[in-house]
């Protein structure tokens, strides 16, 4: 994995110094908290209900595990003994001290890591693939490229003051894990009729208040004339984004009310200006980053297919968490494994100090000193033998990580709702807890199979409810707490906003609510080789609606 | 010749508003000084022409001719109280040698120096009111007497002068007559090495342009003849040269401290802001905004006033790209330092369309934002929030000294990734 040159670490270093001193300031009363906030913003330090949030860059969710354990100290030392990871793949922890940040910030520079942009009007943490450099069908490993983005688009002095937060997602598979037709600039990567490898380009994506599926903009830009493409779209969007209105503001709404064509004009234009010139990437740079995400030696295993119908009848839980918590490797006798964050009961996202150790622990011995973390709130452990899966299940086992319940109903993505959050209208992880009590059964989960459901806490949407099977969005109704439900979203290459279907739910009665969509979705498939989304996009909506509601 | 025979005074000026002002422009040779000063003299305004005269280090070629034409031309020379003593035996050396007899010194109002500059020391923390006090406001009594001057000034000496004309028509209906409008430096040279004319004493010591001693300095080998005039300020005029009812700094607003930051310092502001109604040809030293400029873009290109150009967000630069070059100084608005369209507009000016003048960023102008808009081109910064002053004067501002990006038109330092070094 990329490891920082002297260029890098004096890069960070100064940036840290830089922002100790500003913190400096503000303690002083020198920089008021209006002049504060977009400087601690761009450092990932947010004022939250409680106390002040602080959110880490986890570069396109890749770790190792020295840094892991470095989050795991910070989270023990710092912080109340955990860290809740994101769907941005970053962590966040909710108790630090003000007094702290330039301390901890130190700590993450002597691991290689930060908290630059995390927030703020500037272009953030580029996600991606959490399998990437190892899933079997992958045509090419994104990290490379998404590390020439996080460094072209570091402190890029006219993008740091957009009309709103800007993300850049990257896959470099053809099935869509990283949701990347629901972010600002979305990258796939795409063959031409030559057979070289560049990229599609999608922009205007995006979930909040005004749900928009990203348009294609240019079917395929080389690698050569990305950063002089993506610098195009940026200035458009720095130039004629609207600024009148926070909620209006994202590029999504430019690309909506000017219409593709005008934008795609535009870029173009700049395009034509800006390309060939000093933005143009030479394959020897792209090389040079590559030669760090070269795959790691792998050995040659003897043991290159697993029985899981014979483990399932040794060890059911073994057996359910080798059927939802693997992920197929490129490489033969590997596998990538999920490590669920989703236990009954339990907030989404969240791990201890001493999780994060086993973690930490489990990828050095046993996947090449790798980790991942996913925008569905996990992490993973990319590259491991199938001779050792039993080993590694064993410890996650002892760590209370061994939930099998990937991609189930219990792998929920939730918000941090208004147990922390000041933008929140309603709970969001109560609602999670109780939904995965009530399917606390493994075998009822696997029965549903693939099922996602996302939980938002406000129309923000950090939850993601606009791409759950079933979504879930917290508002607020005449001083309380109501949720509504929505249908049909998916965050995938088959991308699909989810539609409300009627009228919300109290809170105690969300999980009645979901096992009625679910008990309707069981009658009614056909096989349980249908998912629910496959059912719902059969059947329509009304069927379920009726099912939830009841007759008219 | 067979020039036109003009009438007095109020009818020859009423005649050259008609003619106007280029038609007269066309009758001389450029480098016919003397025909030019022989004929206001004679013909424009007869009686009621009078010369200011610095008494400075090419002031005797001036001085010499009008003296051929009618040595009894009122000739005022601004006793400002801080001359070199070199420039006092100089006006009497002159007197005597070329026979003038009309020479009257002008005072600062002693009211005004007790006011304003009790210490004496006003020029060192703002040199625009002390020009005001010791040479404008003297000379303004004395200015409404007559119906015209005459000038020494010459294209060559600043960039603001390179469309000066022989003849100008004031907004107060007054002419100024610039006869040594197209000599150069050498031209000067020549004529008082073939006239025998006295030399400065100064000259010889390397002062090129002479005015007050404090803010006069000795200029190097190849520079600008005036660069010695207030060396380090962005000061280029004293100010009795911009037009007899021009606005200058007035004392007690421009005692105020300077907000513009140049070059590392807080300097004298020559621009003022624009107001609303300002008719375009009465612009000057001042950050007109883009859309007025576009709406009576015909009289500001017509216009020979220096003038800058004001780009408030949502402008687009691209609409006024074929008139860069007519504006010494381009503002950048920030309404708010979190619009960052600015820093757009910057970049457009410097790497697309080669814009090399001064770029200021004005408005919400934080330290925090400012190594980002250097980056980006700006070279001057118009800033009030105290704390963001004292972070540049005491250079702590939180700039970081390696960039990844490849931003502006230098190249990227020595050190920094190696694919952004190459410069298109």
């Amino acid at each position: 994995m990329y490891r920082y040159d002297e260029f890098d670490a004096a890069f960070v270093a100064g940036r840290t110094a830089q922002f100790a001193d500003q913190v400096k300031r503000r303690l002083s009363g020198e920089l008021s908290e209006d002049q504060f906030r977009p400087l601690r913003l761009m450092n990932g330090l947010y004022l939250q209900l409680h106390a002040y949030m602080l959110r880490v860059a986890v570069p396109y969710g890749t770790l190792s595990s020295r840094q892991m354990r470095k989050l795991a100290h910070i989270a023990r030392v710092y912080d109340r003994g955990y860290g809740h990871f994101t769907t941005r793949q970053n962590i966040q922890y909710n108790w630090p001290k003000l007094k702290d940040i330039p301390v901890i910030l130190d700590e993450l520079a002597s691991v290689e890591m930060h908290a630059i942009q995390t927030s703020g009007n500037c272009i953030r943490n580029v996600t991606t693939d959490q399998f990437a450099g190892a899933a079997a069908d992958e045509i090419i490993d994104p990290r490379p490229v998404a590390e020439i983005l996080r460094q072209w688009s570091s402190l890029h002095p006219e993008f740091s003051y957009l009309p709103r937060k800007f993300k850049i997602a990257i896959t470099g598979a053809p099935q869509d894990r990283a949701a990347i037709r629901f972010h600002d600039i979305g990258l796939q990567a795409a063959v031409n009729g030559a057979g070289e490898i560049g990229w599609e380009v999608w922009v205007g994506g995006g979930l909040g208040r005004t749900p928009m599926i990203a348009k294609l903009i240019n079917s395929f830009v080389p690698n050569e004339h990305l950063l002089a493409y993506l610098e195009s779209i940026m200035r458009v969007y720095n130039r004629y984004g609207r600024r009148d209105n926070k909620y209006k503001a994202r590029i999504k709404i430019l690309v909506h009310e000017e219409g593709l064509e005008t934008i795609k004009g535009q870029v173009e234009a700049e395009f034509a200006e800006v390309r060939g010139g000093v933005l143009t990437l030479p394959s020897e740079e792209v090389d040079r980053i590559s030669a760090y995400f070269a795959p790691p030696d792998f050995a040659q295993q003897s043991l290159t297919k697993l029985d899981v119908a014979y483990e399932s009848i040794i060890d059911p839980a073994y057996g359910r968490w080798l059927d939802n918590n693997i992920n197929a490797h490129s490489q033969p006798g590997y596998a990538s494994v999920t490590v669920s964050l989703k236990p009954v009961g339990g907030a989404p996202g969240d791990a201890t100090d001493t999780q994060m150790e086993v973690v930490a622990d489990l990828a050095e011995t046993y996947s090449h000193d790798e980790l991942r973390v996913t925008h569905e709130q996990n992490l993973v452990l990319p590259h491991v033998a199938l001779a050792d899966l039993r080993t590694v299940y064993d410890a996650l086992v002892a760590a209370q990580l061994a939930d099998g319940n990937t991609n189930t109903i219990a792998d929920m993505i939730c918000c941090p709702g208004l147990d922390f959050c000041a933008l929140a209208n309603a709970r969001s992880i109560p609602i999670a807890q109780e939904i995965s009590r009530k399917f606390a059964e493994p075998a009822r989960q696997q029965e549903i199979g693939e099922l996602k459901i996302k939980i938002s806490g406000c129309i923000n949407a950090c939850g993601h409810h606009h791409v759950g099977h079933i979504g879930i969005l917290g508002v607020e109704k005449k001083g309380g707490e109501l949720y509504q439900i929505t249908l049909g979203g998916d965050a995938t290459e088959h991308a699909s906003v989810g539609k409300i279907i009627g009228p919300g739910f109290e809170a105690e009665n969300v999980p009645d609510a979901i096992e009625k969509l679910v008990d309707f979705y069981i009658a009614q498939r056909q096989g349980t080789d249908e998912t629910f989304i496959q059912a719902y996009r059969r059947l329509g909506e009304a069927p379920f609606k009726e099912a939830l509601y009841g007759t008219a | 010749m067979g020039l036109p025979k003009l009438a007095p005074a109020q009818a020859a000026h009423d005649k050259l508003k008609a003619l106007g002002i280029l038609a007269l422009n066309g009758m001389f040779d450029e480098m016919d000084a003397l025909s030019v000063l022989r004929y206001a003299v004679s013909d424009v305004l007869p009686g009621d022409l009078a010369i200011v005269s610095s008494f400075g280090a090419d002031s005797a070629v001036l001085l010499h001719m009008v003296a051929q034409v009618d040595p009894s031309m009122p000739v005022y020379f601004l006793e400002t109280g801080k001359h070199f003593a070199e420039t006092l035996d100089y006006v009497e050396t002159l007197k005597k040698q070329l026979g003038l007899i009309n020479v009257h010194a002008i005072h600062p109002s002693s009211d005004d120096v007790k006011r304003f500059d009790p210490n004496g020391d006003l020029w060192e923390t703002d040199p625009d009111s002390c020009c005001h006090i010791r040479k404008t406001e003297p000379l303004e009594p004395v200015t409404e007497q007559y119906g015209g001057w005459v000038t020494g000034r010459k294209r060559y000496q600043t960039s603001e002068r390179g469309v000066l004309p022989h003849f100008e028509l004031t907004s107060d209906d007054r002419i100024k007559v610039n006869p040594l409008a197209y000599f150069s430096d050498a031209d000067v040279v020549e004529y008082r090495q073939k006239h025998s004319l006295p030399e400065h004493p100064l000259y010889a010591k390397g002062y090129k342009s002479i005015g007050c001693a404090p803010c006069t300095s000795i200029v190097a080998e190849g520079e600008d003849p005036r660069a010695g005039r207030w060396r380090g300020l962005n000061k280029k005029e004293c100010g009795i040269h911009y037009d007899f009812s021009g606005a200058i700094a007035n004392p007690m607003t421009a005692a105020a401290r300077h907000t513009l930051w140049k070059d590392g310092a807080f300097i004298a502001d020559p621009f003022k802001e624009w107001v609303e109604g300002t008719a375009p040809s009465e612009a000057r030293y001042t950050h007109v905004p883009l859309r007025e400029f576009l709406a009576n873009r015909a009289d500001y290109l017509a216009s020979q006033h220096p003038l800058g150009l004001m780009i408030s967000p949502g402008e687009k630069i691209e609409d006024v790209v074929e008139d860069l070059s007519r504006f010494a100084s381009i503002a950048i608005k920030f309404p708010a330092f979190s619009d960052g369209r600015g820093y757009s507009t910057a970049r457009l000016l410097v790497e697309r369309f080669k814009y090399a003048g001064e770029i200021r960023a004005v408005g919400d102008v934080l330290q925090d934002q400012i190594p980002h808009m250097r980056r980006c081109g700006f070279n001057a910064l118009v800033v009030t929030h105290e704390p963001s002053r004292q972070a540049l004067i005491e250079n702590r501002l939180p700039e970081m000294a390696l960039f990844y990006q490849p931003v502006g038109v230098t190249e990227v330092p020595l050190g920094t990734r190696p694919f952004l070094r190459r410069v298109s």
